[in-house]
């Protein structure tokens, strides 16, 4: 590469001008497109580190994201010296990430949201920094599953932080607490002066007008009742330790206007003595003592309960326990009042194995005009039944749900209201007993008890343990049949798999890559996957029963009850803290926001993270390489015009010497091209057909002007126009299309030099996945791989290489890129089944032997 | 030997290293004991000899390359493995001049690792 690009900057050399030449530009150009791919690649490795097939260190945290700052610095400087410092403000966007990026790997707690309170429908597991794990979890599994919850909203730490500051209170407490921590006062005394001074302290009326909104917004859906809320506490790290619970404050029934003052009872409650006392032991440090809050709608619960979805002394069992009593469910909670106990299978059907129906004369019940009272219960309920057996089996299915959802054993609280609909009020993670607990030592041998279907195949997107019944995919099968907790088995890792995401316990694919859109799913949502298996869809049978162990890459007939026990014992990875690490950086590296040019976020200070900054560089580099030479006509040591051909593609030449030969005012026609490669590139993108090779009613025209702009060069600015450039000289052509949302890279020497000539081939698409992207990157996997290049794909990019080929088989891999270029920016719409991939690539075969007599 | 199980000692100051390995390769039947700090696992090696060591290379306190070092000269037949995220060739000469087994760069695959160990493995019971 090195030295051909020094025999182009030898053509410059003829001239001397006092603008800078094009091969400086150039050079600065290449070096953009360069670390542009650097960056991406980087980003793409980080993200596939998250599958748990990987052991990584903070080291590796650290040292990825050094180096992605570095290449993230040299990308700003590249563009500010092509543009002479018209982008300097991506110094400041630049300097705002890698200050939150530096805050995250320093093991800051970062309140991500400035916001004072968050509905639930937008809280993400990724705020429980924000909003504490109760209101997480809850909000969570109302967005992501189909379970009901009660409606709510979050007030975060930035509130708790808010309301302490404006009232002078947050220095003061740690002062106190100090004294406490010194032993110049007892714990008793620090709690109750921190508490009384909370309690007389005034919810700062920003707040307050905040918080009364959200209440009202939700009230305003219930005409015949007068909504009152429940507002509990929702503490940083409260969810994580279960020994935690019961420490902090609930307000109950609590009418609208009520809630502030309800809001600071629950705040008081994070320094009780208790409270206090067990953070110390827990080594909390200051900037982790932060109580978030979580306000829910009350429902008025004709029953409510308790369900672990495993007995926790005796998980052999295979039971799940649900203990439940009339009324709400506080009393059920704290044990003050005798329950129904149901003992139920965990396997479906989940047959009801035991029952205790007790006498309960009293229940604790909503008072109309807020707060709660005891109220004797109608005396023909005292000795029925609390739950009915649907409500059993429903509950049953809603704690696998959950189960499988977290990953682990839950402890379940619900209410069943006025409709006897079951409603999940809160679920976290249920503690089994330890010693009980299989040692994975215990495992060896499995393959001696249980039937082994594959072995040692595939490669863990998502490392796990997932037991259910097959369902295999076939083609035309409808994804809409798929069974609640089966484990999807399918030809291919296409993104289109993704719905079922919630009801599937594991993905397995004969073919697939770990950094593809189905593997960042199934690790968003924790589903061991399995890719790569080869021959997966034939050996297991639709129906039957599997247990898929991706550590070990192995399949096994039936349930493999160790295994099951083994993985809800073991701790998931996401649970360690440097896989959470990652994850939080990656959110400032890896989305990208900057999706349209056009759109009004696309400048510097619209970047929000590193990917948006190479986005931004990347457009605004070939955007510039084409303003200096062709509308400015800046440098004279090049000659610029725009192709005039049959085929509306709206393309910048600049030819560094030898590459265009004749006049070109008028622009260029394609038998003026005199570059070698570019013409091969030329002649396969104009291929007859190529355009439009499948019956599929595309309107022609109109596609073509969606990927490309058609304006004439007269009549238009230089904004305005697509960002199509092609730099060549007589043995070389460099391209950049910019199709749609799809970048299409092709740097190409061709000479009779065989240790000379390379071609460097990169698609990417854009930012939406679908399934037919994924067939097209097959596709042109499948094709660039059978004629000679080295193929790598990350996601939907697909990166070729060919060198040392001799002049005559360059030129005929040039034509076929010609061919895909033309031709890919169709895919999108015609890659409609499975059987397309071949389809076309037969096509293009037949094509390549026509043309090339091979 | 034959029915001896494997025994590995494992030592890296990052925890996750450990917490992720032990596991992984007591599932595939091997005796594993993990340590975080090199005076400890020199401790432990000064007490009973190990089939199979992996070690980091950088560390607080008795560097890796001592700690194998030690390793090798009490028991050269006990085959160490290195693991570390600061590869350079120079790092990885010396450790296969002190004869280290193998080196492998971190971030790696469970299945990688576990490759290297079943080599390992099948060199020592082969000589014995």
């Amino acid at each position: 590469m090195q030295s051909f690009l020094q025999q182009i900057r030898g053509i410059f050399n003829r001239k001397k001008k006092e603008t800078v030449p094009f091969k400086i530009l150039f050079a600065e150009f290449k070096k953009s497109l360069e670390l542009n791919n650097q960056v991406l690649d980087i980003i793409a490795d980080a993200n596939d580190k998250l599958s748990g097939d990987y052991i990584f260190d903070e080291q590796y945290i650290q040292s990825t994201c050094m180096e992605l700052t570095d290449l993230i610095r040299q990308l700003i400087v590249t563009i500010n010296h092509l543009t002479e410092q018209k982008y300097s403000e991506l110094y400041t966007s630049f300097h705002l990430i890698e200050e939150e990026i530096e805050s995250l790997l320093q093991g800051q707690m970062l309140n991500q949201v400035k916001d004072l309170i968050l509905p639930y429908a937008s809280v993400t597991r990724d705020l429980t920094d924000s909003v504490g794990g109760k209101n997480a979890h809850i909000a969570e599994i109302g967005t992501l599953t189909d379970l009901r919850i009660p409606e709510g909203f979050a007030i975060t730490t930035a509130a708790f932080l808010f309301f302490l500051q404006e009232n002078e209170l947050y220095d003061w407490i740690f002062t106190i607490r100090k004294q406490w921590r010194q032993k110049v006062i007892p714990v008793e005394e620090a709690s109750q002066k921190i508490q009384r001074a909370i309690l007389d302290a005034t919810v700062p009326p920003q707040l307050e007008e905040v918080i009364l909104d959200a209440a009202a917004q939700i009230s305003k859906g219930y005409r015949d009742i007068v909504p009152c809320f429940a507002v509990r506490s929702s503490a940083l790290g409260e969810d994580e330790i279960s020994s935690f619970a019961g420490q902090y404050l609930s307000c109950l029934n609590i009418p609208v206007k009520e809630i502030p003052q309800a809001y600071k009872e629950v705040v008081a409650s994070l320094f009780s003595p208790e409270a206090m006392e067990y953070r110390l032991q827990m080594d909390f440090r200051p900037h982790e003592i932060m109580m978030a809050v979580a306000c829910q709608l009350m429902v008025p619960a004709k029953a409510s309960g308790v369900m672990y979805t495993y007995d926790p002394v005796r998980p052999e069992m295979e039971t799940m326990i649900i203990n439940s009593a009339w009324g709400l469910g506080e009393p059920i909670v704290a044990g003050e009042v005798p329950t129904d106990a149901f003992v139920l299978d965990r396997q479906p059907p989940n047959d009801v194995r035991e029952m205790q129906i007790v006498r309960k004369d009293q229940s604790m019940v909503l008072r109309g005009c807020g707060g709660i009272g005891i109220d004797g219960v109608e005396e023909e309920q005292r000795t029925e039944s609390s739950l009915t057996k649907r409500q059993l089996q429903e509950l049953a299915r809603i704690g696998v749900r959950l189960e499988r959802y977290f990953k682990r054993p839950q402890d379940i609280e619900f209410a069943v209201d006025q409709q006897e609909r079951v409603i999940v009020l809160q679920s976290r993670q249920l503690r089994l007993q330890h010693e009980r607990a299989p040692r994975a030592c215990d495992l060896t041998g499995l393959g001696d008890k249980y039937s082994i279907i594959f072995r040692g195949r595939g490669i863990a997107a998502m490392e796990g343990i997932a037991t259910g019944e097959a369902w295999v995919m076939r083609e035309g099968g409808d994804l809409k049949d798929f069974p609640m907790g089966g484990i999807l088995v399918a030809r291919h890792a296409t993104p289109q798999l993704a719905r079922v995401i919630n009801r599937a316990t594991g993905f397995i694919t004969d073919v697939g890559s770990t950094t593809g859109h189905l593997a960042t799913v199934a690790r968003e949502f924790r589903v061991p996957a399995l890719f790569n298996t080869e021959n997966g869809t034939e050996l297991i049978r639709h129906g039957q029963e599997i247990t898929l162990d991706t550590e070990c890459l192995t399949v096994y007939e039936g349930i493999v009850q160790e295994l099951q026990y083994y993985s809800i014992q073991e701790e998931p990875i996401e649970e360690m803290y440097e896989y959470r690490l990652l994850r939080r950086v990656l959110k400032k590296i890896e989305p990208l926001n900057l999706t349209d040019p056009e759109a009004d976020n696309f400048t510097p200070r619209g970047c929000r993270t590193y990917h948006d900054l190479t986005r931004f560089v990347h457009e605004k580099a070939v955007e510039t390489i084409i303003d200096l030479n062709f509308y400015h006509a800046h440098n004279r040591d090049t000659q610029a015009g725009r192709l005039v051909w049959d085929y509306p593609l709206d393309l910048i030449l600049i030819d560094v010497g030898g590459g265009i030969e004749g006049e070109h005012e008028k622009g260029i026609r394609p038998e003026q091209i005199t570059s070698v490669p570019m013409r091969a590139l030329l002649r396969g993108m104009s291929y007859p057909g190529m355009w439009d090779m499948s019956p599929a009613g595309v309107d022609f025209s109109s596609f073509m002007s969606s990927l490309t702009r058609t304006t004439s060069v007269r009549s238009t600015s230089p904004e305005d126009v697509g960002r199509n450039l092609a730099v060549v000289s007589a043995e070389y052509t460099n391209i950049n299309f910019r199709l749609g949302y799809h970048f299409t890279v092709i740097d190409a020497y061709v000479s009779d030099n065989i240790l000379d000539n390379h071609i460097y081939f990169r698609f990417s698409g854009g930012v939406t996945e679908t399934t037919r992207r994924a067939r097209r990157t097959r596709l042109l996997g499948r094709i660039l791989s059978h004629y000679d290049f080295l193929c790598e794909m990350h996601g939907d990019i697909v990166v070729a290489r060919l060198k040392r080929t001799d002049r005559e088989r360059m030129l005929q891999r040039l034509f076929l890129l010609g061919l895909l270029v033309g031709f890919t920016r169709q895919l999108d719409v015609k890659m409609v089944s499975e059987e397309m991939i071949t389809t076309f690539f037969n096509e293009i075969k037949t094509i390549m032997e026509k043309e090339n007599g091979k | 030997m034959e029915n001896k199980q494997t025994s590995i000692l494992i030592l890296d100051d990052e925890p996750i290293v450990s917490k992720r390995l032990k596991p992984s390769l007591e599932k595939k039947g091997y005796e594993v004991e993990a340590f975080t700090t090199s005076a400890a696992a020199l401790a432990r090696v000064r007490e009973r000899q190990f089939d199979i060591v992996v070690t980091d290379l950088k560390m607080e306190g008795v560097d890796g390359m001592q700690f194998l070092t030690e390793v090798k000269e009490k028991y050269p037949d006990t085959e160490v493995i290195v693991i570390t995220g600061f590869a350079t060739m120079a790092t990885a000469k010396e450790s296969f001049n002190k004869g280290v087994f193998d080196f492998l760069a971190k971030p790696f695959k469970l299945g990688e690792i576990a490759e290297v160990i079943a080599k390992a493995e099948k060199k020592i019971k082969g000589t014995k």
